[in-house]
């Protein structure tokens, strides 16, 4: 019982932690998603402001961590899913209220004045094909090494790993068993493509936009390691760790490279993002049916977030979210 | 054509973004910034840049080519077309363009520049926007 509650509040505490700092991942002149004078959030209101975000994040902590001990011991499943789910609401609740609070008192009407490039140079300038292609030739050259020790392979061996890294399921000494874990990584590797492509034609050329194609890229390396050291371990006993650890450290890496890039002073989006806080509902959700932009970068935290007002967004999200279900349906990679 | 050229549009006008959008290109397309050859931007990416309706982008490339300005055709994009100046405009254009700038020297004289100011202003123009 005491490991089933550890790991419940282990997500937990991360979730607070991540609230905790998210109001601080924006650009300069946004504060809590709401456009305000550069200078605003370093002043006694701002930090105010801030401060008090932040006791009501430390409260809902405090709350759902009781709720969390008085129901895991009937109901564990309590812990992963509704506990967390309930600390992203109270913590939406109250960027929502603050996001309101700076709107209507500190809030700032920045000129709606939107800019085009007018060169005709297609998007794809931040992919670099020789990045993109080495992961794929990388598991190309695992699969040969694996066809060419396919009879060292035992007739059946340990390969299904659960959220914990512990191995519990089978696999056979088949194609799907030997090249699963390949394949899975293969098609990871074309889903973060597509997000990268989509996002690359679907947005505008901004910062944050060579960031995220460029950090989607950097990923295919971490998923084309932890993938080619699940195929490898029935051979050669593979440190699984490492491909999850590596994981681990370019996603953190990845974050603090992209904050830095986002928050640099030169940082200058060279077609600009529409400016008004009335296209942010809640402060979180981006509404603008007369912008044909399928996605927009986000207004706190990093990366992007789609126009919801835009019926190809929801098109677009359902077949990513189709697409990442598939290998599930298909009984996962090994 | 080159590769910098921005197209900027406030929202916050009361002028509507097709007519804006026209305007700006037009500018360009008489100084020969924009020259003939030059492909714009399709419709889809200028109305994503621009965050308006690709009818309005749409709209404001059909006027120009009204204009004899682009070329639209379908799957080729928009292309700058050489174009006959013609020698002297209408009177009707110029009666029209009288009036808009009477309108003009009205409300920036109600603000404080001087005739000297003006004409200035005016020659620069005449000369910076030339074919």
């Amino acid at each position: 019982m005491k490991v089933e509650l550890l790991m419940s509040l282990y997500p937990l505490l991360l979730v607070a932690v991540f609230f905790q700092v998210m109001p601080l991942f924006t650009r300069r002149g946004i504060f809590f998603s709401a456009t305000v004078d550069p200078e605003f959030p370093q002043s006694s209101e701002g930090r105010g402001l801030l401060r008090s975000y932040r006791w009501q994040m430390a409260l809902w902590t405090v709350l759902v961590i009781l709720l969390t001990l008085s129901n895991v011991p009937g109901h564990p499943s309590f812990g992963r899913s509704t506990a967390p789910l309930l600390l992203v609401v109270g913590a939406a609740l109250s960027y929502w209220r603050k996001f309101r609070e700076v709107h209507a008192r500190y809030g700032v009407k920045a000129p709606e004045v939107r800019q085009a490039s007018l060169s005709t140079a297609p998007a794809k300038e931040n992919f670099n094909v020789w990045i993109t292609l080495v992961p794929f030739l990388a598991l190309a050259a695992v699969a040969m090494y694996l066809h060419m020790h396919w009879n060292d392979f035992p007739l059946r061996f340990l390969a299904h790993w659960g959220a914990n890294g512990e191995l519990h399921g089978w696999a056979g000494r088949d194609w799907r068993g030997v090249y699963g874990p390949l394949l899975f990584g293969a098609y990871l590797n074309v889903v973060l493509l597509a997000m990268a492509w989509i996002i690359s034609h679907g947005s505008r050329k901004t910062v944050m936009r060579g960031v995220t194609v460029r950090g989607v890229q950097f990923m295919l390396y971490p998923v084309t390691l932890t993938s080619i050291l699940a195929a490898l371990w029935p051979l050669l006993n593979t440190p699984l760790w490492l491909g999850q650890g590596i994981t681990l450290v370019s996603i953190v890496g990845l974050f603090y490279w992209s904050y830095r890039k986002i928050s640099a002073a030169p940082a200058k989006d060279e077609v600009p993002e529409p400016r008004g806080d009335n296209y942010w509902k809640a402060g979180i959700f981006y509404w603008n049916p007369d912008d044909p932009a399928i996605f927009v970068s986000k207004r706190v935290g990093i990366g992007y977030t789609m126009n919801f007002a835009n019926k190809w967004s929801w098109i677009t999200m359902a077949a990513v979210l189709v697409a990442l279900l598939i290998p599930g349906l298909l009984g996962g990679p090994g | 054509m080159d590769g910098t050229l921005t197209l900027r549009v406030d929202l916050d006008s009361g002028v509507p973004a097709y007519r804006q959008i026209v305007n700006e290109l037009r500018i360009l397309l008489v100084s020969g910034k924009l020259a003939p050859g030059s492909v714009l931007p399709s419709v889809r990416r200028m109305a994503v840049d621009l965050g308006v309706h690709f009818n309005t982008v749409a709209e404001a490339y059909r006027t120009l080519a009204e204009e004899n300005w682009l070329d639209l055709r379908h799957g080729r994009g928009a292309t700058v077309v050489k174009r006959d100046t013609p020698t002297t405009p209408t009177a009707e254009l110029m009666q029209e363009f009288r009036h808009r700038l009477r309108t003009l020297v009205a409300e920036i004289r109600a603000e404080g520049a001087s005739a000297a100011t003006i004409r200035s202003e005016l020659r620069e123009l005449a000369d910076e926007v030339k074919p």
